[in-house]
Formats: C-alpha cells, structure tokens, sequence
C-alpha cells in the first residue's frame, strides 16, 4: 500500500491530533441539560438495576468512542490517497493530437472522422489512469492547446468539446514539436495521434521532428475512400476588357473508383455555367472557361453526383472566389496631341479621360492636378510634380521624378523585369527605338526596362505618389504599332489603382492571409463566412489573419482609439478564401505512421472502466459509519 | 353567603387582613366549601358519635364512673350520703370527665412538597384547612404544625370556628425549604406536645431515612396517626429524554441519566411500587391511611376522608 495524497508521517500527526481532539472531548463532553426531581433515591433505585443489567452498558459508551475514532481514521486515510501496490504505477504523460483537418470532416463515418475522433479520445480520458495526465491539442494550421495538462476527465471532457473542424490540412511538424515540448522532461512521455493520417511530412524548415524518449501512437480513424473535390479555383478579369472574365479550375477524383459529377458554376449567386464530367479514378481534370460574363462579383463552384448521391468529403465540393473590383479612374492626358496615346486610352471603358494641351494644364492644374488618379505627361514635364500618380513620356528638365542623363541611339528594352506588373503580358523585347534617353533611377526606384546602355522604362514613387517614367519618345518607336503598348498603359494605370492582374481571386486557407487595408489603421472588423466578427491586426497597411474555413469573408477598416467618430475610414474589403488542396482531398486513411523514422504504435493501456482511487470507498465508508453512528445513537445503542 | 358572613367576622380588620395569596388560596369559593363539608359532616355523624370525646379520666362529668373511699380533703358534695347509710362508709363517687379532642394537622413543608409548581403543598394546605375548620367546628383542639427535617413552625393550640383565619393565615404563610426528616421531626413534635390525639401528616414521604420512622415515632407515643399520603401523577411520568443531569430539589444529589423510555417504564412502576409500600406499611400497622392525589379536588378527598372514619368518631 503506497499513499498518493499525504504521507503516512503527515497522516499519521493528523489523525494523533484529531484522535486526541475527539477523545479529550469524549471526556469533556458537553454539559447535560438539568432537571431537578423531587425525590433521588427512586431515581437511584431504578438506575442501580440498569446498571446492574450488564456489563456491555458500561462499554457502550466506549464502543460510540471507537465509532468516532473509526470515522476519523478512515477520514485521514482517505486523505492520503492510498494506492494498491500492484496498482501504483507511475502515471503517464500524454499529449493527445486531434486532427482537426479538413479531411476529418469526412462523413464516411459517423457523425464524422472529428467526431469519431472525439469519441475515441472520449473513451481515453474515461481510461485514464489515476496518475496519469493528458494535454488535449487541436491540429489543424497551427496547432491549439485546449487546457492545461490535467487527469480531471470532467475538465479534459470539456476541453474535447470545444474541437472544431477547419477547412486547412493540418501542420503536423509543427503539432509534433509543439507535443515534444511540452512533454520535455516529463517521465512515461507519450504522443497520441489522432487523425486519418493525412498530416504530411513531420518535416519543416527546422528539418525532421525527433520525437526523443516520447512515445508515439497512432489511432486511425476514417474507412472511406470516395471523394471529388474542386482542387483548384481561379477567376481573372480580362485586362482589356474587364467586363469579362475567365476561370480555371481542377477536379481531382481521389477515390478509387470513376465517377460522374455535375459542375455548376454560379456568378453573384446566379447559374453561370453547369457541366457534367465524368472523372476517372485518380484523375486530375482541369477544366478552363473563357469569356464569361455575368457576374460582377462573386463566383462560386460547386459540384454534385451525377445521381444525387454525395462524396465522402463535402468541404471540398464548393469553392469560392470574388471577382477584382472594377474601379472608374479618371486620367489627366497632357498632350500636344497623340494619337497613339488617345486610341489606347479608349480601350478600357472604365477610365475617364482629360485631353488637356500643356499650356492650359499650367494654366488649370499647375496647382497639382486634384481630382486626377492618373497624370500622363506627354513630351512634356511640369515644373512641380502632380499630385497624382503619373506617367512620363520621354520626360525632361529638372521637374523630371528621374534625371535624363544623356541620349541614346537606338536603345531597345534589353533588360526587362518580367515580374513588374506593367510589364505583364506585354511583349517589349523587340521594339524598335530611333533615339532614347537614358534615366538615372533614384535609390528605391525600380528598373523595369533598360537598354545595354542603360534604363529606358522606371517606375517609382515620389511623395506617396506612383510614376512611371518611359525614355524615349512614342512617336520615335513603333511601340505604339504593337499590342504591348495598350498593355504597358493600362498595366500601368491598373497598377496606380492596385486593380493589377495579381489580384489573387480567393486565398487559401491555413496561410496566414495579409489582405491590402486603404488607410493608417491598427485594426480592422474581419466578417467570417459564419457571420462572426472578428477584430483583426492591421500591420503595414495590412491585415493579418491565420484564415481557416472557405467562403466568403468582408474587411473593415476599424478606426483607431481616439480617432474622432466622423473620420473617414476606407471602404469594405471583400474576399473570398478556399481549401483547395489536393492532399486535403484524399481521404483514404492511411495505415500506419512513420516519424522520425519509428513507426507509431497503437494505442495501449485506455481500459474504460473504474477508477482504481480506493479514497473513494473510504469516504463512502465514512459515510456508512455516520449512518450508523447516527441510527445506534438514537435507538441508544451506543449512549 | 361565604364564611366570613356567616360567622359575622366579615368586617374585622385582622380578618380581611389577608395576603393575596391567602385570598387565592383560601378563596370565597374554598371557603364555601368550608361550610358544605361542615354541614356535611354533621349530618354524616349525627346521632352516631358526638364530637366530643369522653376519657377515663375521672372528674366532673355526669356519667358515674366508680366509687373510692373517702380521703381527708375530698369534696364533701360527691360523697355517697346512700351508701354511708347502708354500709356506713365513706365513700365518694367518681365521674367520668368529658374533654375535647386535640386534633395535629402536621404539614409537610419540606422542598419536595415544592416540587412541580407546589402542587402538592398547595394541596396539603386545602386538606389541612378543611380539617382544621371541621375540627374546629365540633369544638376540637386544632394544632397545625409545618415539618421538613424538624419542625419549622407550629401554630398554637385552637378552638372555635372563628380561628379559622388564624388558620388560613398560617397556612398560607408556609414556604416549601429544606429537607425531609420525618423522624426527628416526629421526635420533636411529640416532645413538645404532651397531649396525645389525632396526628394527622399530610406529606408525599419522599424521605430519604424512610417514610416509617416518622409515622412509627408517632405511634409509639401514643398518638393516633393519620397518613393523607399526597401524590402528584406527573411525578410518576415525568416528561424527560435524552442525555440529563439529574438533581435532587432537596439534597441537591446529581446524577446523569439517559433517558430512554424503558428508563421512564421502569421509573414509574418504581414510584408506583413506593406509594403500594406505604398503603402496605399503613395497613400491617393499623395507620388510617389515604392516598391524596393532587388531581382530585381536595373536597372529594375529604368526604372520602369522613368516610374512612378515624378522623371523626
């Protein structure tokens, strides 16, 4: 017998002081009640014959004595906790990983793989032993500690209700390091997993997880195998005409079996597009819809079998995303007169343009052209940069953002920045340039184009306003005659108002999404596709939010503390984030474990049944004891 | 019409001078009783025994008794001039003295008699007051005495019905205290009255020497013993549970006692078997005896008393 709770010496002081408490007030005892008779010696003569009735009368007394001392030995037993021998082992350490990925919300079994997970950890904390202890974590992006450690089964119980499924694949490198952790330097250390084990590579920049002396066990949960999922979903407007838009999209058949599915793509809530496909096992089909129209905003995927039946998985059987918002940008054309430069203008209905000729732009807007997005300065510089963002055609003189430097001969875009988004999709390597000059880019400026002699085409920012300075004169190249001209314009604009190709129609889920906020903001209301409000960090000029179910969400800005109520704050910022993976999307369970190069065990020594705690039974024998202390007391057995 | 009227003693000032609790005790209502029981009593009597008590005693009676000779100095108007003539000697005639009954009401005032609200000196009181006044009332001698260990206060030698008050008054003036010792209360009350007569002791007995010495000191000199033996039922059952400390109202003896209620069973088949022992120790020994229980009114109590008879004769 070993004692858990207090040691045998405290116990044993205990139960010497209480013992003796009991006993000096067994001799105190408390004063009697008094009542006065007229006549002792009847009295007397009646008491001396009970009395003389037996000698167990005068034990009584000390038999109600022992029934105190009993109650108090057994009240300080329990106090120590005493454990059989055989029984007292050292307890375990567990650190259970409940993957809360999105393949666990396949419904293959029921009510789901989470909440069959839920139930198999439910079934170990009842099998907890009565030393041992368990940390319950979510896995899914990141991984969540739901309580402290702890061999409470009401507070670990509690802790496993609050799962929730996300719509991410799980991070399970990082869930591994996370359960090492906190296990580190405990004794009997052991991870429990439990997942259908799609979790990835226990590998991360770090490098492999060590699991140390930790063990690992593995409970497999799921059995089914069927699932088509939409494993990639992009929309883009065309960038000369933004009316339109076109998307691409994949359905991957994980199963192993083919299947018939019905495509059906939505557009601001109305029928855009509906296909049947039949996808063979294993079979990636990307399908790419051009020239749509019809929706403004939003633009959803989904799909559906063929025979009104449902796949293993439906988180993967919608897919969301928001079309780039058009803006009107109003432009500002300071010309003598190009018509090069006009006719490109035309092509995008979205701009407002202004023909102005340089001598009533000093005359009218010398002050900084206010109410313009855009200022195009054609063969001519002004004195004063705008207050606007810009373009410079072949600029000169001292108002120039960039210093010319010199002419050259024949310049052709040598060098080129592909990955600058005014140059995107546009073909400049050969354009033919009678005479260019050459820029000096400032410190920060960026070279999109250069010659072997040196930079042709730079684009930078003066003052919080963008620009872009082009170095040779339109009229002097046959830029103009090609399709790379309107592209390189209205790349440009596009990139003055943000509104750029790079526009990413939806994120994805488990990323760490930082989404663009118009203003100085330190915090913004983030709306969840649940309809929940979340207050979200703003840094940088951007919101910061780890995002884990798909749908549509809404940014916005939140003004800061202090800020007076009226102050102007930026407009509403849509997106739309999806799942989108085709690992996520095979759900066929897997078997075994491997990690750090030892396969993970099952899951040993859960026996759901009593708890072996004998103070328990000592309490309920106190209890017992107090029963019949209290019922020998009134039919004076023991007084 | 009370008492008070009836004698034509209602406007004395020493007569109304009564406490209050004289007046609770010895109301209009206990005085009327009074006359009923007096009535009463001579008509239970009449032509049967007077209440006068002749002796032995010879002297100035009417009733002739005997004859002795005659001694120089006699009275020469009792000699027997008809037997000086036929016999001629001197003899002189003797008669029977007629004397009046002396009558002791000895009350028990001891704590006991206190108990429980002086039930029972209460009613000993009424019993002594209506005897004294029957007594008084066929011309007896009438001596109240109050007794715990000895005797705490006597009231002299009475006769006549309005001494009555004298009686209510010294009655009333009794307060239960001290211990009981009917022995040597007995042994002081017989030292200091020579004249025998009926020695009525009203008392409930709770002697802790024993009830017998006090009842047999009276006997054994030569006084005719009459035991109203006074009971209180609630004393036989009384109303206690539980764990209790036990004292004595007269000895101040403590004890603890559980009381449980086969404690209770056995304590009043004990208190019953005390109150059998004196009815036996009474009967064996030719003592009147009755037993007085405070519940019954103390009017019934004394027609029961004429009826046992030794009290009257």
């Amino acid at each position: 017998m070993l004692f858990a709770g207090l040691p045998f010496a405290e116990l044993a002081a205990i139960f010497a002081v209480a013992g003796a408490a009991v006993v000096a007030l067994y001799i105190l005892k408390l004063r009697r009640r008094t009542v006065a008779i007229p006549f002792s010696p009847l009295w007397q003569k009646v008491l001396r014959d009970k009395e003389a009735t037996s000698l167990f009368s005068k034990l009584k007394r000390v038999l109600s004595l022992l029934l105190q001392l009993a109650l108090l030995a057994l009240l300080v037993f329990a106090l120590g906790d005493p454990r059989a021998q055989a029984a007292f082992v050292k307890g375990r350490s567990l650190v259970v990983l409940i993957d809360a990925s999105a393949s666990m919300q396949a419904t293959d079994v029921s009510p789901s793989r989470l909440g069959a997970a839920k139930d198999e950890v439910k079934g170990m904390i009842r099998g907890l032993g009565g030393a041992d202890r368990m940390l319950l974590a979510q896995m899914d992006a990141v991984v969540t500690p739901l309580g402290p450690m702890s061999g409470d089964p009401a507070e670990l119980e509690r802790a496993l209700a609050t799962v929730a499924p996300t719509d991410t694949r799980a991070d399970f490198a990082r869930a591994l390091r996370f359960a090492t952790d906190a296990l580190r330097g405990l004794e009997r250390a052991e991870i429990v997993v439990v997942s259908d084990g799609h979790l990835g590579d226990p590998a991360d920049s770090f490098g492999a997880v060590h699991l140390g002396d930790a063990k690992l066990s593995y409970v497999k949960v799921g059995k089914g195998k069927n699932n088509v999922g939409i494993t990639q979903f992009s929309v883009r407007r065309y960038p000369l005409d933004k009316g339109r838009y076109e998307v691409m999209l994949e359905l991957t058949n994980t199963g192993e079996a083919d299947a018939d599915v019905e495509l059906e793509l939505t557009g601001d809530g109305q029928p855009v597009d509906v296909t049947k496909l039949r996808l063979r096992a294993g079979e990636r089909l990307p399908r790419f819809y051009p020239n749509l129209s019809g929706a403004s905003r939003t633009l959803e995927a989904k799909i559906a079998f063929a025979g009104g039946g449902h796949d293993d998985l439906p988180a993967d059987d919608h897919a969301y995303a928001l079309l780039p918002e058009r803006h009107r940008a109003k432009v500002l054309v300071v010309t003598a007169g190009n018509m090069y430069l006009e006719a490109a203008l035309l092509l995008d209905e979205y701009l407002d343009v202004t023909d102005v000729t340089p001598a009533d732009y000093v005359a009218k807007y010398a002050a900084g052209a206010r109410g313009f997005d855009t200022v195009i300065f054609d063969g001519v510089t002004p004195a004063t940069p705008p207050r606007a963002d810009a373009i410079y055609l072949d600029p000169r003189g001292p108002g120039s953002p960039v210093k010319v430097l010199g002419e050259l001969k024949q310049p052709g875009f040598d060098k080129i920045d592909r990955k600058h988004p005014v140059v995107r999709f546009t073909a400049l390597d050969d354009v033919n340039i009678a005479r260019g000059r050459r820029l000096a880019p400032e410190p920060g400026d960026k070279v999109v184009g250069a010659s072997e002699e040196g930079p042709i085409l730079v684009a930078g920012t003066r003052d919080g306003h963008k620009f872009v300075a082009l170095g040779f004169d339109l009229r002097e190249s046959d830029l103009t005659l090609r399709v790379a001209w309107p592209l390189l314009l209205l790349n440009t604009i596009n990139w003055f108002s943000d509104d750029d190709a790079t526009y990413l129609s939806s994120f994805r889920t488990g990323d760490v999404w930082r989404i663009p906020v118009a203003g100085d903001l330190e915090e913004a209301s983030l709306k969840l596709p649940d309809g929940l409000v979340r207050q979200v960090p703003v840094h940088e000029g951007r919101a910061v939010y780890l995002g884990q179910r798909a749908g549509f969400y809404e940014l916005s800005p939140r003004p800061r503390l202090g800020d007076a109520p009226d102050r102007a704050i930026g407009p509403t910022t849509a997106f739309a984030a999806n799942l989108l993976d085709a690992e996520e999307s095979a759900i066929t369970p897997r078997d075994a474990l491997v990690v750090d190069g030892k396969p993970a065990g099952p899951l040993e020594g859960f026996h759901v049944g009593v708890r072996r705690e004998i103070w328990i039974y000592l309490l309920i024998a106190a209890a017992l004891l107090t029963v019949l202390e209290w019922a020998t007391y009134h039919r004076r057995l023991t007084v | 019409m009370g008492l008070l009227e009836a004698l034509g003693l209602a406007r004395a000032p020493s007569a109304r001078a009564g406490s209050a609790r004289e007046d609770e005790l010895f109301g209009d209502d206990f005085q009327r009783k009074l006359d009923y029981l007096a009535v009463v009593s001579k008509k239970v009597f009449a032509g049967r025994m007077r209440a006068e008590r002749r002796t032995k005693k010879s002297g100035s009676g009417v009733e002739f008794a005997d004859h002795r000779d005659y001694q120089p100095g006699d009275d020469f108007r009792y000699l027997d001039w008809n037997v000086y003539q036929r016999f001629d000697r001197l003899l002189l005639r003797l008669y029977e003295e007629e004397e009046d009954l002396a009558i002791y009401l000895i009350v028990d005032a001891s704590a006991s008699m206190g108990f429980g609200g002086a039930k029972k000196l209460r009613y000993a009181k009424q019993l002594a007051a209506a005897l004294a006044y029957v007594g008084l009332a066929n011309l007896d001698r009438v001596s109240i005495v109050a007794t715990n260990d000895r005797v705490m206060e006597r009231m002299p030698t009475t006769r006549g019905k309005a001494r009555i008050f004298k009686v209510f008054r010294f009655l009333t003036s009794l307060e239960p205290s001290g211990t009981t010792n009917l022995g040597d209360a007995m042994k002081t009350f017989v030292a200091q009255n020579k004249r025998r007569g009926l020695a009525v002791l009203l008392s409930d007995l709770y002697d802790p020497a024993g009830f017998e010495q006090g009842i047999n000191v009276l006997r054994y000199n030569k006084f005719e013993p009459f035991v109203v033996h006074i009971v209180d039922p609630s004393e036989a059952k009384p109303k206690l549970q539980g764990d209790v400390l036990l004292y004595d109202c007269e000895t101040g003896d403590e004890r603890e006692v559980t009381v449980t209620p086969k404690v209770l069973e056995r304590f009043t088949a004990a208190h019953r078997e005390y109150t059998q022992a004196v009815g036996r120790f009474c009967a064996t020994r030719q003592v009147s005896h009755i037993e007085a229980d405070v519940s019954v009114p103390f009017d019934e109590l004394i027609l029961r008393v004429f009826r046992r008879g030794g009290f009257l004769r």
